[in-house]
């Protein structure tokens, strides 16, 4: 097999000249492709860059040109000039999101080890946890909300966190077990063997070698709560209120202002993408411990 | 020697019983957890689904399965689920080709490929709800972009004619949930054995005969994994249908989300609202146990 | 809304003792929100934003308002917000139609006799009769229809617009009270003696009306899908020659800032058929409310013509027709709104289900409105539909 493979590179090697710079030709080829289709994708965020510097009156009359008299008025709005608090919502936002992505951790590493490695539950737990992604959210808007107000957890960050840790739960267990089950159980058995208590194997060994799958779990999980509109909506009243539902406002019964709701769209997806790019490494090879075997 | 066959019993029992102590306190989180946040609202869910609970009539008094009735008796509820089942499955067809495709593209060194990766990824990091918005009025036929556009290159189109709408909304999920599906089954390939590649590429196999015979059977864990992810919020599509279109014209666009969030919030019978869920639930549940086992069969084997 | 808030709590709130809190959100929003609050009879919120159209419902969830002087404000507004001859809400701003239409437009027809022969030929195949232009002011929903026609360029490639009208066709409630201006033109209504009346002849010319310009494409393809906003684009992008819109419309369409296009050839005219619904949006007192003191004193405050002439200047439009003609520099639609509220204006009848039947009605008729579904099926089921809401 070696030699054969070797055999392969000589031979590529010696007629490389007239074949180097036609791969080279292609690979700038998928270049192209990727860039039409990222653009593609992406229109709808552009467009909204767009509108976003654009004065009221160029949205409607130049839908397709750049704008001509840039102006930053929507993102003054959005920022401090509407009367809103955007600033807060936008620290709302973080908090609900990043809080949501610690307490979905600290909930589904320690199970997710239990049920896949401890036999506890088994098959069961998985299940339902993964089916109850597939009820509408909106079955369980009046109950959270009326358990919500018993526990004084209305309209508070911690109310949402946990509404959200929720919603996002299965998709994490789901990941996280998968995970689990691609490393080899004889390291962990191994380290039983040496005298380590099984809470001293999750710490020092099993989650070093999962922390590319949570870094994956934490980044969808950002941007699922990050995004969330309709639990906001019920469970949020003032205090509590995360950027989604802030860019509401400008859907006003006077119509859409559509140059601000714009501006406030393109922040809005600001932190989930710098949280993504910063995680990217980790996004893809944590998803791919996580869902392949072979 | 033998003191180590007398010993081990000893060993596994006390073992057994740490390893469940052990088990207990690592699922504490999650097992109070879901008793506050998941069982509570699910029972109490439920209950409603038997009780008259409007906003004109909230005596919450128990009317057996008088909601259901009135659930069945108009074609509302199996027109939204029939709209659900069929747009789910095309978009997530769709999605999971094209996913599948784009995965195989990216799946290569090229200039520039760490930029387009995260671009590639970006629409899953709109708010759906705020993406609605975007494409009103991107393709608003006086004052949006993508009309103008094919306009300006003498295409006149509606997009929101009725017979449009439907393949319109089709077209908009796929923008914004291809890359979801993209992602995971690139993530897929990138742990997939180069050498199984390589060997079928040098064996004579066409790509697309090493794509059928080699990668997709390979693949087929992580492809169930996507599909599962992304079937399961198809199924609950709401976003973007109800701001675009509030599930008309007439209810050709409701989906189940959209019905029952009607029937909560427009028509204030939460009552009914939670019997649609609920029947929801219960078509869902026998898929459940199918995928999952599906998608997290290693890990259940190794348990073993 | 908010700078009458923060007038009260700088100023009255001082002396009674009241601080006031705000929560905007988004219209569907809150309603929705209100539906949450109330199916759980909470007392978070004192004050509940309600409206004509949902008083009926909400009302088992609100406290009647007594002893409130309601002769400042339009009748029509303060009856859309009785119910069972209790008061429940304030009546805070009114909204009614108008036709918006293009007057430089119009105004070119009626000054030019070939355009007005050309009009002439486009009303005898629509409606089988040589009709001359008018003035809007004068248009019954026949001259509606021919000047969709002629301002439209599939039937009149010298139309200076590309489409006479815009429907606000989508499935949406809202819509539903702008075609009740058609039905009730018509001489039509949405009951009779308590008995449901859409399957009567007024109501189906009412929806033949929508589904003629729409088949005709006398309006854009995209108003299946269209409500306020998308109204406003087609009028500010200059493509559309006029609509029934709402009368908050009016003052970002004239103003050049936001509408350079059309700002300044806009005018204003009573809806075609002489009807336009109103409802108000108003402030109700929740019942389980822990503030209710207080927060009457608050309502007394908006029920006064000094909150409400803040509200005018803040960009609202309030129901007291005092206050409209005393602040008519601030907005020229408000001596119009006055008027046509008073002479035009109806209100839908108030019954506890009165916003699911708008909801409804849209459901079962939008289909119909843009040609999708048959007239006589759509309205004998939204006609069964609303008999059972009626109870």
């Amino acid at each position: 097999m070696t030699a054969l493979a070797q055999n392969t590179t000589k031979t590529t090697a010696t007629v490389s000249p007239p074949t180097k710079a036609p791969r080279r030709r292609r690979a700038w080829l998928f270049t192209i492709a990727a860039g039409i289709i990222a653009l593609v994708v992406n229109v709808p965020l552009l467009n909204a860059v767009l509108v976003s510097f654009k004065p009221d009156g160029e949205i409607a009359k130049n839908p397709i040109s750049l704008p001509t008299s840039p102006t930053l008025d929507h993102y003054a709005n959005v920022l401090y000039a509407s009367g809103y608090d955007f600033p807060r919502f936008f620290a709302n936002s973080a908090m609900i999101a990043v809080g949501t992505v610690l307490l979905v951790l600290i909930i589904a590493i320690p199970a997710t080890y239990a049920i896949v490695r401890l036999n506890f539950g088994g098959r069961w737990i998985i299940s339902s946890a993964s089916g109850l992604r597939l009820l509408p959210a909106i079955f369980f808007v009046v109950p959270f909300f009326i358990l919500f107000s018993t526990l004084g957890l209305a309209d508070t960050i911690p109310g949402l966190i946990a509404a959200n840790t929720f919603l996002n739960l299965p998709l994490a267990i789901i990941l996280l077990s998968s995970a689990l089950g691609d490393i080899p159980q004889e390291i962990e058995e191994a380290a039983a063997v040496d005298g380590a208590s099984i809470y001293r194997t999750l710490g020092s060994i099993v989650l070093p070698l999962l922390a590319p799958t949570m870094v994956a779990v934490s980044v969808l999980v950002f941007i699922f709560s990050w995004n969330d509109y309709l639990f906001a909506l019920v469970l949020s009243t003032s205090d509590a209120t995360p950027v989604t539902l802030g860019a509401a406002n400008f859907i006003t019964s006077t119509g859409i202002r559509w140059g601000d709701i714009s501006a406030a769209s393109v922040l809005s997806t600001l932190p989930p993408l710098l949280f993504a790019v910063f995680a990217q490494r980790y996004l893809v090879s944590g998803l791919s411990s996580g869902a392949v075997k072979g | 020697m033998p003191s180590t066959v007398v010993e081990r019993p000893r060993s596994t029992a006390t073992e057994r019983r740490k390893r469940t102590t052990a088990a207990l306190i690592l699922s504490l989180p999650l097992i109070l957890f879901a008793a506050v946040f998941v069982i509570y609202p699910l029972a109490s869910g439920a209950l409603t689904a038997f009780q008259s609970s409007t906003l004109l009539d909230q005596s919450n008094e128990p009317n057996g399965i008088d909601n259901f009735i009135s659930l069945f008796r108009s074609d509302g509820f199996a027109k939204a689920a029939g709209f659900t089942v069929g747009f789910s499955a095309v978009v997530v067809v769709i999605e999971m080709v094209l996913g599948f495709a784009l995965a195989l593209l990216m799946n290569r060194a090229f200039p520039g490929k760490k930029l387009f990766f995260t671009l590639l990824l970006l629409p899953i990091m709109v708010a759906p709800a705020l993406l609605g918005v975007m494409f009103r009025l991107l393709l608003n036929g006086d004052i949006g972009a993508l009309p103008a556009l094919l306009d300006s290159v003498g295409l006149s189109v509606s997009l929101f004619s009725p017979d449009s709408v439907i393949p319109l909304l089709v077209v908009l999920d796929v923008l914004q949930w291809t890359p979801f599906t993209f992602l995971i089954i690139y993530a897929g390939l990138q742990s997939f054995p180069k050498e199984l590649l390589e060997a079928s590429a040098m064996d004579g196999a066409g790509y697309v005969r090493s794509l059928t015979s080699v990668i997709v059977p390979v693949l087929k864990p992580v492809l169930f994994a996507a599909f599962f992810l992304r079937a399961i919020d198809a199924i609950r599509t709401f976003d973007v249908i109800y701001v675009l279109t509030a599930g008309g014209p007439g209810t050709s666009t409701t989906t189940l989300s959209i019905y029952i969030y009607k029937t909560a919030f427009e028509s204030g019978d939460f009552g009914k609202a939670a019997a649609a869920a609920l029947v929801v639930l219960v078509c869902l549940i026998p898929f459940v146990p199918f995928i999952v086992r599906r998608i997290s069969s290693t890990g259940m084997e190794a348990k073993k | 809304m908010s700078k009458v808030v923060d007038a009260y709590n700088a100023g009255q709130g001082k002396d009674d003792g009241v601080d006031v809190e705000l929560t905007l959100l988004s219209r569907q929003d809150t309603f929705s929100k209100e539906a949450a609050l109330m199916a759980s009879k909470s007392s978070d919120v004192d004050i509940y934003f309600t409206a004509s159209y949902n008083i009926g419902q909400f009302a088992p969830s609100l406290e009647p308002l007594t002893d409130i002087d309601t002769s400042a404000y339009f009748p029509v507004a303060a009856e859309g917000l009785t119910y069972e001859d209790e008061l429940y809400a304030l009546p805070l701003d009114v909204s009614n139609h108008f036709l918006l239409y293009r007057k430089d437009l119009v105004d070119a027809l009626l000054s030019d006799p070939a355009a007005q022969a050309e009009y002439e030929t486009v009303s005898e195949s629509v409606l089988g009769e040589k009709r001359a232009p008018k003035d809007p002011a004068e248009w019954d929903l026949d001259d509606f229809k021919v000047a969709a026609a002629y301002f439209s360029k599939s039937e009149n490639p010298d139309s200076p617009t590309e489409y006479g009208t815009i429907l606000q066709a989508k499935n949406l409630l809202y819509n539903t009270m702008i075609w009740n201006d058609v039905l009730w033109g018509y001489g039509g209504n949405w009951e009779e003696d308590g008995q449901a009346a859409l399957t009567s002849d007024a109501a189906k010319k009412a929806v033949e009306l929508y589904a003629d310009i729409y088949e005709n494409g006398w309006t854009s393809p995209d108003s299946a899908q269209a409500e306020f906003p998308e109204t406003q684009a087609a009028l500010q992008s200059g493509d559309t020659a006029f609509a029934i819109q709402w009368s908050a419309a009016f003052a970002a369409l004239n103003d050049p800032a936001q509408s350079p296009d059309v700002a300044g050839k806009i005018a204003i005219a009573p809806v075609p058929g002489g009807k336009t619904h109103v409802h108000a949006l108003a402030v109700s007192l929740n019942k389980y409310s822990e503030n209710k003191a207080a927060a009457k004193k608050f309502l007394s405050f908006l029920a006064s013509t000094d909150a409400m002439t803040q509200y005018a200047e803040a960009g609202g439009i309030p129901p007291m027709p005092e206050v409209l003609e005393a602040q008519a520099a601030v907005n020229p639609a408000f001596a119009q709104v006055s008027k046509t509220i008073d002479e035009n204006g109806f209100s839908e009848p108030v019954f506890p289900q009165t916003f699911q039947a708008y909801s409804k009605l849209a459901e079962d008729l939008s289909g119909a409105w843009v040609g999708q579904t048959d007239v006589d099926d759509a309205l004998e089921t939204a006609n069964a539909n609303l008999q059972e809401l009626l109870g």
